[in-house]
Protein backbone atom coordinates (compact mmCIF):
# COMPACT_ATOMS: atom_id res chain seq x y z
CA UNK A 1 0.00 0.00 0.00
CA UNK A 2 2.42 2.26 0.70
CA UNK A 3 4.57 1.67 -2.86
CA UNK A 4 1.06 2.60 -4.38
CA UNK A 5 1.12 5.94 -2.79
CA UNK A 6 4.82 6.44 -3.25
CA UNK A 7 4.40 5.77 -7.40
CA UNK A 8 1.30 8.56 -6.74
CA UNK A 9 2.90 11.28 -4.57
CA UNK A 10 6.12 10.65 -7.06
CA UNK A 11 4.62 11.29 -10.39
CA UNK A 12 2.54 14.65 -8.92
CA UNK A 13 5.87 15.75 -7.58
CA UNK A 14 8.15 14.75 -10.86
CA UNK A 15 5.34 16.99 -12.68
CA UNK A 16 5.84 19.74 -10.42
CA UNK A 17 9.70 19.80 -9.34
CA UNK A 18 10.47 19.26 -13.27
CA UNK A 19 7.91 22.72 -13.80
CA UNK A 20 9.44 24.49 -10.96
CA UNK A 21 13.30 23.22 -11.39
CA UNK A 22 13.52 23.22 -15.12
CA UNK A 23 11.41 26.21 -16.30
CA UNK A 24 12.80 29.55 -16.01
CA UNK A 25 9.98 32.04 -14.81
CA UNK A 26 10.29 34.57 -17.92
CA UNK A 27 9.74 31.66 -20.47
CA UNK A 28 6.24 32.03 -19.44
CA UNK A 29 6.56 35.89 -21.52
CA UNK A 30 4.05 36.26 -23.69
CA UNK A 31 5.04 37.43 -27.29
CA UNK A 32 1.44 37.81 -28.20
CA UNK A 33 -0.80 38.84 -25.60
CA UNK A 34 0.76 38.33 -21.97
CA UNK A 35 -1.33 35.96 -19.78
CA UNK A 36 -0.75 35.55 -15.86
CA UNK A 37 -2.69 32.46 -16.22
CA UNK A 38 -0.83 29.59 -14.54
CA UNK A 39 -2.98 27.16 -16.90
CA UNK A 40 0.41 27.44 -19.20
CA UNK A 41 1.96 25.43 -16.56
CA UNK A 42 -0.38 22.90 -16.47
CA UNK A 43 -0.60 22.88 -20.83
CA UNK A 44 3.30 22.32 -20.17
CA UNK A 45 2.93 19.18 -17.75
CA UNK A 46 0.03 18.04 -19.96
CA UNK A 47 0.88 15.48 -22.67
CA UNK A 48 -0.55 17.16 -25.53
CA UNK A 49 -0.18 14.78 -28.05
CA UNK A 50 0.10 10.44 -28.19
CA UNK A 51 3.22 11.36 -29.90
CA UNK A 52 4.38 13.18 -26.67
CA UNK A 53 3.00 10.41 -24.61
CA UNK A 54 5.61 7.79 -26.58
CA UNK A 55 8.36 10.59 -26.11
CA UNK A 56 7.48 10.59 -22.16
CA UNK A 57 7.14 6.75 -22.18
CA UNK A 58 10.34 6.09 -24.12
CA UNK A 59 12.23 9.01 -21.78
CA UNK A 60 13.60 10.86 -24.83
CA UNK A 61 12.02 13.97 -23.96
CA UNK A 62 11.71 15.73 -20.55
CA UNK A 63 7.97 17.89 -19.67
CA UNK A 64 9.58 20.79 -21.89
CA UNK A 65 10.20 18.49 -24.74
CA UNK A 66 14.07 19.08 -24.32
CA UNK A 67 15.90 15.81 -25.06
CA UNK A 68 16.44 13.45 -21.32
CA UNK A 69 19.56 14.24 -20.30
CA UNK A 70 22.04 13.30 -16.99
CA UNK A 71 20.52 16.30 -15.00
CA UNK A 72 16.69 15.57 -15.91
CA UNK A 73 17.82 11.90 -15.07
CA UNK A 74 19.01 12.91 -11.67
CA UNK A 75 15.75 14.78 -11.43
CA UNK A 76 13.12 12.44 -12.30
CA UNK A 77 13.97 9.25 -12.62
CA UNK A 78 12.09 6.83 -15.50
CA UNK A 79 9.94 5.15 -12.34
CA UNK A 80 8.29 8.44 -11.76
CA UNK A 81 8.04 9.47 -15.39
CA UNK A 82 6.33 6.18 -16.16
CA UNK A 83 4.35 6.62 -13.15
CA UNK A 84 3.31 10.29 -14.07
CA UNK A 85 1.68 8.50 -17.34
CA UNK A 86 -1.33 6.43 -15.61
CA UNK A 87 -4.23 8.68 -14.79
CA UNK A 88 -3.90 9.44 -11.14
CA UNK A 89 -7.59 9.20 -10.40
CA UNK A 90 -8.35 5.92 -11.17
CA UNK A 91 -9.93 4.77 -8.52
CA UNK A 92 -8.54 1.09 -8.79
CA UNK A 93 -4.89 2.68 -7.58
CA UNK A 94 -6.39 4.47 -4.95
CA UNK A 95 -6.13 2.32 -1.58
CA UNK A 96 -8.93 4.50 0.11
CA UNK A 97 -11.45 4.56 -2.16
CA UNK A 98 -14.46 1.86 -2.15
CA UNK A 99 -13.28 0.63 -5.73
CA UNK A 100 -9.57 0.33 -4.74
CA UNK A 101 -8.59 -2.69 -6.74
CA UNK A 102 -5.35 -4.21 -5.19
CA UNK A 103 -4.66 -6.83 -8.16
CA UNK A 104 -5.01 -4.35 -10.38
CA UNK A 105 -2.56 -1.73 -8.23
CA UNK A 106 -0.11 -4.42 -8.17
CA UNK A 107 -0.10 -5.37 -11.81
CA UNK A 108 0.11 -1.37 -12.52
CA UNK A 109 3.04 -1.58 -10.03
CA UNK A 110 4.95 -5.02 -11.50
CA UNK A 111 4.82 -3.04 -15.54
CA UNK A 112 6.17 -0.12 -14.42
CA UNK A 113 9.02 -1.70 -12.44
CA UNK A 114 9.62 -3.92 -15.78
CA UNK A 115 9.55 -1.03 -17.80
CA UNK A 116 11.98 0.48 -16.17
CA UNK A 117 14.68 -2.97 -15.00
CA UNK A 118 13.98 -3.97 -19.03
CA UNK A 119 14.05 0.19 -20.67
CA UNK A 120 11.05 -1.28 -22.29
CA UNK A 121 10.78 0.97 -25.29
CA UNK A 122 7.22 1.68 -27.43
CA UNK A 123 8.39 2.10 -31.13
CA UNK A 124 6.70 4.96 -32.45
CA UNK A 125 5.86 3.09 -35.66
CA UNK A 126 4.97 -0.09 -34.34
CA UNK A 127 2.06 -1.69 -36.19
CA UNK A 128 1.28 -3.04 -32.61
CA UNK A 129 -0.08 0.61 -32.06
CA UNK A 130 -3.48 0.14 -32.32
CA UNK A 131 -6.01 3.17 -32.69
CA UNK A 132 -9.06 2.62 -31.61
CA UNK A 133 -11.75 5.52 -33.40
CA UNK A 134 -15.42 5.24 -31.65
CA UNK A 135 -17.08 6.66 -34.20
CA UNK A 136 -20.55 7.63 -35.31
CA UNK A 137 -22.35 6.39 -38.22
CA UNK A 138 -25.97 6.93 -39.71
CA UNK A 139 -27.50 3.64 -40.79
CA UNK A 140 -30.98 3.43 -42.04
CA UNK A 141 -31.42 6.72 -40.29
CA UNK A 142 -30.32 5.97 -37.09
CA UNK A 143 -27.20 7.25 -35.41
CA UNK A 144 -24.79 4.06 -34.40
CA UNK A 145 -21.50 3.83 -32.32
CA UNK A 146 -19.09 2.27 -33.95
CA UNK A 147 -15.08 1.46 -33.29
CA UNK A 148 -12.65 1.91 -35.93
CA UNK A 149 -9.47 0.04 -35.54
CA UNK A 150 -6.07 1.54 -37.23
CA UNK A 151 -2.51 0.59 -37.10
CA UNK A 152 0.22 2.51 -38.98
CA UNK A 153 2.13 0.95 -42.14
CA UNK A 154 5.41 2.14 -42.83
CA UNK A 155 6.31 2.01 -46.88
CA UNK A 156 9.02 2.10 -48.51
CA UNK A 157 11.05 2.28 -45.47
CA UNK A 158 10.50 6.17 -44.64
CA UNK A 159 6.87 6.72 -45.24
CA UNK A 160 4.03 6.46 -42.98
CA UNK A 161 0.05 6.09 -42.84
CA UNK A 162 -2.36 4.77 -40.71
CA UNK A 163 -4.41 1.72 -41.89
CA UNK A 164 -8.10 0.69 -41.20
CA UNK A 165 -7.74 -2.65 -39.07
CA UNK A 166 -11.06 -3.93 -38.42
CA UNK A 167 -14.31 -2.38 -37.21
CA UNK A 168 -16.89 -3.72 -34.31
CA UNK A 169 -20.17 -2.52 -33.47
CA UNK A 170 -23.46 -3.30 -32.43
CA UNK A 171 -24.98 -2.39 -36.03
CA UNK A 172 -22.62 -5.05 -37.61
CA UNK A 173 -24.58 -8.21 -35.14
CA UNK A 174 -27.31 -8.14 -37.58
CA UNK A 175 -28.09 -11.98 -36.90
CA UNK A 176 -29.41 -13.77 -34.17
CA UNK A 177 -28.55 -16.84 -32.21
CA UNK A 178 -30.95 -19.61 -31.72
CA UNK A 179 -29.85 -22.70 -29.53
CA UNK A 180 -32.31 -25.49 -31.99
CA UNK A 181 -30.37 -27.36 -34.38
CA UNK A 182 -32.83 -26.62 -36.78
CA UNK A 183 -31.59 -24.63 -39.53
CA UNK A 184 -29.23 -26.57 -42.30
CA UNK A 185 -28.74 -27.51 -45.69
CA UNK A 186 -30.35 -31.33 -45.55
CA UNK A 187 -27.62 -33.85 -46.90
CA UNK A 188 -29.34 -34.67 -49.63
CA UNK A 189 -29.73 -31.19 -51.45
CA UNK A 190 -27.38 -32.00 -53.79
CA UNK A 191 -29.64 -33.99 -55.60
CA UNK A 192 -32.57 -31.65 -55.90
CA UNK A 193 -30.33 -28.98 -57.36
CA UNK A 194 -29.91 -27.14 -54.23
CA UNK A 195 -33.66 -26.25 -53.96
CA UNK A 196 -33.07 -26.11 -50.35
CA UNK A 197 -30.90 -23.00 -50.52
CA UNK A 198 -34.00 -20.33 -51.35
CA UNK A 199 -35.64 -21.91 -47.78
CA UNK A 200 -32.36 -21.47 -46.17
CA UNK A 201 -31.59 -17.69 -47.74
CA UNK A 202 -35.39 -16.73 -46.61
CA UNK A 203 -34.75 -17.28 -42.85
CA UNK A 204 -32.62 -13.82 -42.45
CA UNK A 205 -32.01 -13.74 -39.46
CA UNK A 206 -30.34 -16.56 -38.80
CA UNK A 207 -28.08 -17.11 -41.93
CA UNK A 208 -24.49 -18.00 -40.24
CA UNK A 209 -26.23 -21.63 -39.39
CA UNK A 210 -26.20 -22.39 -42.99
CA UNK A 211 -22.23 -21.48 -43.07
CA UNK A 212 -19.49 -23.45 -42.57
CA UNK A 213 -18.41 -23.78 -38.93
CA UNK A 214 -15.03 -21.79 -39.61
CA UNK A 215 -17.33 -19.04 -40.76
CA UNK A 216 -16.11 -15.59 -38.91
CA UNK A 217 -18.40 -12.88 -40.22
CA UNK A 218 -15.68 -9.99 -41.45
CA UNK A 219 -17.34 -6.87 -39.91
CA UNK A 220 -14.43 -5.13 -42.33
CA UNK A 221 -16.13 -5.82 -45.44
CA UNK A 222 -19.27 -5.22 -44.68
CA UNK A 223 -18.58 -1.80 -43.55
CA UNK A 224 -17.19 -0.82 -46.78
CA UNK A 225 -20.30 -2.41 -48.56
CA UNK A 226 -22.43 -0.22 -46.54
CA UNK A 227 -20.32 3.03 -47.17
CA UNK A 228 -20.33 2.15 -50.74
CA UNK A 229 -23.68 1.50 -51.18
CA UNK A 230 -24.82 4.41 -49.44
CA UNK A 231 -26.61 2.72 -46.96
CA UNK A 232 -23.94 3.71 -44.14
CA UNK A 233 -23.22 7.00 -43.49
CA UNK A 234 -19.69 8.05 -41.90
CA UNK A 235 -20.64 11.19 -39.12
CA UNK A 236 -17.06 11.77 -37.02
CA UNK A 237 -14.96 10.22 -34.26
CA UNK A 238 -16.01 11.03 -31.06
CA UNK A 239 -13.19 9.90 -29.04
CA UNK A 240 -10.01 7.70 -29.98
CA UNK A 241 -8.34 5.17 -27.63
CA UNK A 242 -4.69 3.72 -28.23
CA UNK A 243 -4.24 0.33 -27.49
CA UNK A 244 -0.11 -0.40 -27.27
CA UNK A 245 0.41 -3.89 -27.85
CA UNK A 246 3.97 -3.56 -28.83
CA UNK A 247 5.25 -4.75 -24.98
CA UNK A 248 5.36 -8.54 -24.96
CA UNK A 249 3.53 -9.98 -22.28
CA UNK A 250 1.71 -6.48 -22.39
CA UNK A 251 -1.46 -4.21 -23.27
CA UNK A 252 -2.17 -0.56 -22.53
CA UNK A 253 -4.45 1.62 -23.57
CA UNK A 254 -4.18 5.70 -23.35
CA UNK A 255 -6.96 8.21 -23.77
CA UNK A 256 -6.72 11.78 -23.64
CA UNK A 257 -7.71 13.36 -20.55
CA UNK A 258 -9.07 16.83 -21.01
CA UNK A 259 -8.66 18.46 -17.99
CA UNK A 260 -7.51 21.46 -15.99
CA UNK A 261 -4.87 20.11 -14.26
CA UNK A 262 -0.84 18.46 -14.35
CA UNK A 263 -2.06 15.20 -14.76
CA UNK A 264 -4.15 15.49 -18.15
CA UNK A 265 -3.81 14.77 -21.58
CA UNK A 266 -2.93 11.51 -23.18
CA UNK A 267 -2.76 9.06 -20.40
CA UNK A 268 -2.76 5.24 -19.38
CA UNK A 269 -6.43 4.10 -18.66
CA UNK A 270 -6.34 0.79 -18.32
CA UNK A 271 -3.53 -2.17 -17.84
CA UNK A 272 -3.83 -5.56 -18.44
CA UNK A 273 -1.63 -9.07 -19.57
CA UNK A 274 -1.33 -9.57 -22.96
CA UNK A 275 -0.17 -12.59 -25.52
CA UNK A 276 -2.61 -12.21 -28.46
CA UNK A 277 -1.77 -10.87 -31.68
CA UNK A 278 -3.34 -7.56 -33.22
CA UNK A 279 -6.20 -8.97 -34.45
CA UNK A 280 -6.96 -12.19 -31.77
CA UNK A 281 -6.43 -8.72 -29.21
CA UNK A 282 -9.36 -6.48 -31.21
CA UNK A 283 -12.05 -9.78 -31.88
CA UNK A 284 -11.43 -9.87 -27.83
CA UNK A 285 -12.74 -6.68 -26.60
CA UNK A 286 -15.57 -6.19 -25.76
CA UNK B 1 17.77 47.44 -66.67
CA UNK B 2 15.41 44.59 -66.57
CA UNK B 3 17.94 41.96 -65.32
CA UNK B 4 19.17 44.30 -62.81
CA UNK B 5 15.72 44.76 -61.54
CA UNK B 6 14.92 40.80 -61.78
CA UNK B 7 18.32 40.44 -59.22
CA UNK B 8 16.91 43.21 -56.98
CA UNK B 9 13.23 41.31 -56.87
CA UNK B 10 15.06 38.13 -56.30
CA UNK B 11 17.64 39.14 -53.31
CA UNK B 12 14.58 41.27 -51.14
CA UNK B 13 12.28 37.67 -51.95
CA UNK B 14 15.58 35.56 -50.26
CA UNK B 15 16.10 37.88 -48.04
CA UNK B 16 12.42 38.02 -46.88
CA UNK B 17 12.19 33.91 -46.98
CA UNK B 18 15.53 32.62 -46.15
CA UNK B 19 14.50 28.96 -44.49
CA UNK B 20 12.88 28.32 -48.13
CA UNK B 21 15.34 29.74 -50.23
CA UNK B 22 17.79 27.21 -47.89
CA UNK B 23 16.09 24.29 -48.09
CA UNK B 24 15.06 25.01 -52.14
CA UNK B 25 18.60 23.89 -52.87
CA UNK B 26 18.16 20.20 -52.40
CA UNK B 27 14.84 20.18 -54.10
CA UNK B 28 15.92 22.18 -57.19
CA UNK B 29 17.91 19.06 -58.27
CA UNK B 30 14.85 16.84 -57.98
CA UNK B 31 12.11 16.12 -60.71
CA UNK B 32 9.80 14.02 -59.02
CA UNK B 33 8.11 14.57 -55.60
CA UNK B 34 9.19 10.63 -54.86
CA UNK B 35 12.95 11.13 -54.94
CA UNK B 36 12.88 14.23 -52.50
CA UNK B 37 13.79 13.95 -48.82
CA UNK B 38 14.22 16.64 -45.87
CA UNK B 39 17.32 16.22 -44.54
CA UNK B 40 17.03 16.49 -40.35
CA UNK B 41 18.77 19.95 -41.01
CA UNK B 42 15.82 21.10 -42.90
CA UNK B 43 13.44 19.49 -40.82
CA UNK B 44 14.60 21.55 -38.17
CA UNK B 45 14.19 24.77 -39.74
CA UNK B 46 10.55 23.81 -41.26
CA UNK B 47 10.07 23.31 -37.30
CA UNK B 48 11.33 26.81 -36.83
CA UNK B 49 9.12 27.94 -39.55
CA UNK B 50 5.84 25.71 -38.15
CA UNK B 51 6.11 27.97 -35.08
CA UNK B 52 6.06 31.21 -36.98
CA UNK B 53 2.94 30.13 -39.57
CA UNK B 54 1.18 28.99 -35.87
CA UNK B 55 2.47 32.17 -34.35
CA UNK B 56 1.12 34.29 -37.49
CA UNK B 57 -2.15 32.22 -37.17
CA UNK B 58 -3.01 33.24 -33.47
CA UNK B 59 -2.26 36.93 -34.65
CA UNK B 60 -5.26 36.57 -37.24
CA UNK B 61 -7.39 35.01 -35.39
CA UNK B 62 -6.93 37.91 -32.68
CA UNK B 63 -7.12 40.40 -34.70
CA UNK B 64 -10.05 38.79 -36.21
CA UNK B 65 -11.97 38.64 -33.12
CA UNK B 66 -10.94 41.93 -32.08
CA UNK B 67 -14.13 44.33 -32.75
CA UNK B 68 -12.36 47.15 -31.39
CA UNK B 69 -10.01 47.10 -34.63
CA UNK B 70 -10.84 48.83 -37.98
CA UNK B 71 -12.76 46.61 -40.41
CA UNK B 72 -10.40 46.85 -42.78
CA UNK B 73 -7.75 45.34 -40.66
CA UNK B 74 -10.27 42.18 -39.44
CA UNK B 75 -10.62 41.50 -43.21
CA UNK B 76 -7.48 41.55 -44.05
CA UNK B 77 -6.54 39.41 -41.46
CA UNK B 78 -9.07 36.93 -42.39
CA UNK B 79 -7.68 36.95 -46.33
CA UNK B 80 -4.55 36.43 -45.03
CA UNK B 81 -5.33 33.45 -42.85
CA UNK B 82 -7.04 31.78 -45.73
CA UNK B 83 -3.07 31.67 -47.08
CA UNK B 84 -1.53 29.83 -44.24
CA UNK B 85 -4.14 26.78 -44.86
CA UNK B 86 -3.95 23.89 -47.31
CA UNK B 87 -7.03 23.92 -49.65
CA UNK B 88 -10.04 22.07 -48.14
CA UNK B 89 -8.92 22.39 -44.39
CA UNK B 90 -11.69 22.27 -42.40
CA UNK B 91 -12.49 22.93 -38.57
CA UNK B 92 -13.73 20.63 -36.55
CA UNK B 93 -15.38 21.62 -33.22
CA UNK B 94 -17.04 20.09 -30.09
CA UNK B 95 -20.14 21.44 -28.72
CA UNK B 96 -20.98 19.92 -25.61
CA UNK B 97 -24.88 19.36 -25.66
CA UNK B 98 -26.84 19.92 -22.19
CA UNK B 99 -27.89 16.53 -22.12
CA UNK B 100 -23.75 16.05 -21.45
CA UNK B 101 -23.15 14.74 -24.63
CA UNK B 102 -20.85 15.56 -27.19
CA UNK B 103 -21.56 16.67 -30.55
CA UNK B 104 -18.83 17.51 -33.63
CA UNK B 105 -19.33 20.38 -35.96
CA UNK B 106 -17.03 20.47 -39.11
CA UNK B 107 -16.56 23.49 -41.21
CA UNK B 108 -14.22 24.54 -43.82
CA UNK B 109 -11.99 27.43 -42.52
CA UNK B 110 -13.05 30.14 -44.75
CA UNK B 111 -16.66 29.43 -43.00
CA UNK B 112 -15.03 29.08 -39.84
CA UNK B 113 -12.82 32.60 -40.26
CA UNK B 114 -15.76 34.63 -40.95
CA UNK B 115 -17.97 33.33 -38.25
CA UNK B 116 -15.62 34.77 -35.67
CA UNK B 117 -15.81 37.75 -37.17
CA UNK B 118 -19.33 37.93 -36.86
CA UNK B 119 -19.57 36.82 -33.34
CA UNK B 120 -22.62 38.15 -30.96
CA UNK B 121 -20.34 39.93 -28.63
CA UNK B 122 -20.14 44.00 -28.28
CA UNK B 123 -16.25 42.90 -27.36
CA UNK B 124 -14.36 39.43 -27.92
CA UNK B 125 -10.46 39.07 -26.05
CA UNK B 126 -8.68 35.96 -27.46
CA UNK B 127 -5.44 35.22 -25.77
CA UNK B 128 -2.86 32.02 -26.64
CA UNK B 129 -0.45 30.75 -24.71
CA UNK B 130 3.60 31.39 -25.68
CA UNK B 131 3.66 27.66 -26.05
CA UNK B 132 2.84 25.56 -29.02
CA UNK B 133 4.26 21.59 -28.78
CA UNK B 134 4.79 20.45 -32.73
CA UNK B 135 5.37 16.76 -33.11
CA UNK B 136 8.23 15.19 -35.21
CA UNK B 137 7.56 15.35 -38.99
CA UNK B 138 6.52 11.97 -40.80
CA UNK B 139 6.31 11.19 -44.61
CA UNK B 140 3.84 10.37 -45.50
CA UNK B 141 3.10 8.40 -48.93
CA UNK B 142 2.84 11.06 -51.01
CA UNK B 143 6.25 12.08 -50.16
CA UNK B 144 4.30 15.24 -48.29
CA UNK B 145 5.77 15.51 -44.29
CA UNK B 146 3.17 15.66 -41.55
CA UNK B 147 2.90 16.89 -38.12
CA UNK B 148 0.45 18.42 -35.46
CA UNK B 149 1.04 21.16 -33.53
CA UNK B 150 -0.78 21.81 -30.53
CA UNK B 151 -2.20 25.12 -28.99
CA UNK B 152 -4.46 26.58 -26.60
CA UNK B 153 -7.07 29.44 -26.65
CA UNK B 154 -8.28 31.65 -24.33
CA UNK B 155 -12.03 32.83 -25.52
CA UNK B 156 -13.54 35.85 -23.57
CA UNK B 157 -16.95 37.16 -25.21
CA UNK B 158 -18.73 40.38 -23.75
CA UNK B 159 -21.63 42.12 -23.83
CA UNK B 160 -21.00 45.88 -22.50
CA UNK B 161 -18.68 45.09 -19.91
CA UNK B 162 -20.50 41.80 -18.72
CA UNK B 163 -18.56 38.47 -19.46
CA UNK B 164 -21.01 36.22 -21.63
CA UNK B 165 -18.99 33.27 -22.52
CA UNK B 166 -15.77 32.07 -21.74
CA UNK B 167 -13.76 28.87 -22.44
CA UNK B 168 -10.63 27.34 -23.02
CA UNK B 169 -9.84 25.29 -25.99
CA UNK B 170 -7.15 23.00 -27.41
CA UNK B 171 -6.55 23.38 -30.78
CA UNK B 172 -4.36 20.84 -33.19
CA UNK B 173 -3.36 21.67 -36.04
CA UNK B 174 -2.40 19.42 -38.77
CA UNK B 175 0.77 21.05 -40.23
CA UNK B 176 1.95 19.62 -44.52
CA UNK B 177 5.43 20.89 -45.43
CA UNK B 178 4.42 20.49 -49.52
CA UNK B 179 7.00 20.90 -52.47
CA UNK B 180 4.94 23.34 -54.93
CA UNK B 181 5.84 25.08 -57.95
CA UNK B 182 6.99 28.54 -57.69
CA UNK B 183 6.56 30.19 -60.96
CA UNK B 184 8.84 33.03 -60.31
CA UNK B 185 11.63 30.69 -60.32
CA UNK B 186 10.44 27.72 -62.36
CA UNK B 187 11.38 25.68 -59.66
CA UNK B 188 10.14 23.76 -56.61
CA UNK B 189 9.79 24.75 -53.18
CA UNK B 190 9.07 23.14 -50.17
CA UNK B 191 6.41 25.31 -48.62
CA UNK B 192 4.35 24.86 -44.79
CA UNK B 193 0.54 24.73 -44.90
CA UNK B 194 -1.68 24.54 -41.95
CA UNK B 195 -4.51 21.32 -42.58
CA UNK B 196 -7.35 20.80 -40.67
CA UNK B 197 -8.08 21.83 -37.26
CA UNK B 198 -9.38 19.91 -33.97
CA UNK B 199 -10.90 22.13 -31.72
CA UNK B 200 -11.99 20.52 -27.94
CA UNK B 201 -12.89 22.64 -25.44
CA UNK B 202 -10.66 21.78 -21.98
CA UNK B 203 -12.93 20.94 -18.74
CA UNK B 204 -12.14 22.68 -15.97
CA UNK B 205 -11.68 20.72 -12.56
Amino acid sequence: MLNIHKYKYSAILAAVLTLAAIIPPDCFAQEIIASPNSNEKIFLARTKQFNEFLDRFNYKTTFTGEPVDSAFMAKIPRINMVSSLFDLKDKRTDPSSKEYVKNYSDLKNRFIGEVVSRNIQVAKYSGNIIAEARSRVIYKGTPHNISIFLAQEVIRETRNKWVILDVKGDVFNFLQTDTAFIRFIPPSSNETDFMNLKRALEDVNYLQYYASKEYQPDNLNLFFFLINTGAMKFEYVNEVIYHITDIPGWSMKVKEYNRNELNSGWLISDLSENSLDRYSYIRSLK
Amino acid sequence: MLKKLFFATALTISLIAPAQTKTAVSSKEAKIVDEINLSDADIEVFKEQTKQKVDEFQQYIITLGSKDQPAEKRDMAEKEAIKLFYKGAQMEISILAADGSTQKVMRPMEKYLARLKSLPYTKVVIKFYDIAYISEFTKGPDGKYYSTATIIQEFTGFNDDNIVYTDVTKKDIEIIIDLVEDKFFNEKRWKIFLGDIKASETKST
